[in-house]
């Protein structure tokens, strides 16, 4: 069995090592920091309860972003948060806190994605800001590999058509 | 059965196998093979494709216009200044200059290498592709997407 303490610098190295990318992935669902943050916590408290043995770093990973997204959609559906829901002027302010580890030279297009449905939303960022594969974004999202391309490729149209029409 | 009795049942028979066709699939076929001849034509004689002609080869990079502004990736390698080469699944950490385009479906990740600039493409349709662009043989006014980005990957090192 695990000693306390050697399970306490395991969960010191996870949280250093997964919060700053599981914090973007949060934060490009619930679109502003302080729920990103509360649905991180939530993420890293599940999975120290969890006692099931994790079979790999790839299966850890996974397992964290499916179930911070997993949180995220919770917080998301309750009735407190779609009665608290914040006003979209404030996304673009907010953009700049998802804390990119590079520089993206468009940040309308962020802005667009943050506002896609979140079937498309998840799959778009995982892709293209994270630099996931396909594979691995249906591994995490628990879908066919053609139904993530498939969203790629529908989602792709809703940001064109939010950059060019203003609209989702 | 002589010659000319073999003859002519072949001939009886590819009447009556001609018959059975399906109606109008011939014609289909003529008219889609002569469809595609004349847009190929055109397309050679557009001012476009003209200028995408290189003397190393065909055109490479993104095509510029229209609505499939999609990297045409096996083109690409017939470039003299791109060649293709073994995807290393490189990081946006490792990379010198990154590219996300969202609307057209692709990213780029560049790293300077000596003398040279490795680029890596990744599409929405699933498909990877590495390149080895020798920024020396690009010319400035270049068209195509991936050799303007190993030239601002180049340019942004330097």
């Amino acid at each position: 069995m695990e000693h306390k303490f050697e399970k306490e610098l395991r969960w010191n190295d996870l949280v250093e090592e997964y919060q700053t990318m599981l914090y973007r992935i949060a934060f490009s669902n619930m679109r502003n920091r302080a729920d990103a943050e509360d649905a991180v916590q939530e993420a890293f408290l599940r999975y120290m309860k969890d006692e099931k043995p994790i079979l790999s770093k790839e299966h850890e990973k996974a397992w964290l972003i499916r179930t911070t997204i997993h949180i995220c959609m919770d917080i998301l559906k309750s009735s407190w948060h779609q009665k608290t829901v914040g006003l979209d002027e404030s996304l673009i302010a907010e953009t700049k806190n998802i804390y990119l580890p590079y520089q993206i030279k468009d940040d309308r297009t962020l802005d667009a994605v943050l506002k896609l449905p979140m079937h498309y939303r998840n799959p778009i960022y995982l892709f293209y800001y994270e630099d996931y594969s396909i594979q691995e974004i249906a591994g995490v999202l628990n879908e066919k590999e053609g139904t993530i391309k498939t969203r790629l490729r529908r989602g792709r149209e809703e940001v064109k058509k939010i950059l060019t029409e203003g609209r989702p | 059965m002589g010659i000319e009795e073999i003859g002519v049942k072949s001939k009886t028979q590819i009447q009556e196998y001609a018959g059975r066709k399906k109606a109008g699939q011939s014609e289909k076929f003529q008219e889609s093979l002569m469809q595609n001849l004349k847009s190929q034509a055109e397309e050679n004689r557009t001012p476009e494709a003209e200028n995408n002609v290189s003397p190393g080869g065909r055109a490479a990079g993104i095509n510029m216009t229209g609505n499939a502004a999609r990297i045409r990736v096996n083109e690409a390698a017939g470039r003299e200044a791109v060649q293709s080469a073994e995807v290393r699944n490189m990081s946006y950490e490792e990379s010198d200059n990154i590219e996300i385009a969202v609307t057209e479906g692709y990213t780029l990740k560049g790293k300077l290498e000596g003398d040279h600039v490795y680029v890596e493409a990744k599409y929405d349709d699933g498909r990877q592709e590495a390149y080895c662009v020798d920024t020396t043989k690009v010319q400035e006014q270049t068209e195509y997407r991936i050799e303007q980005f190993a030239l601002e990957t180049a340019d942004g090192m330097s």
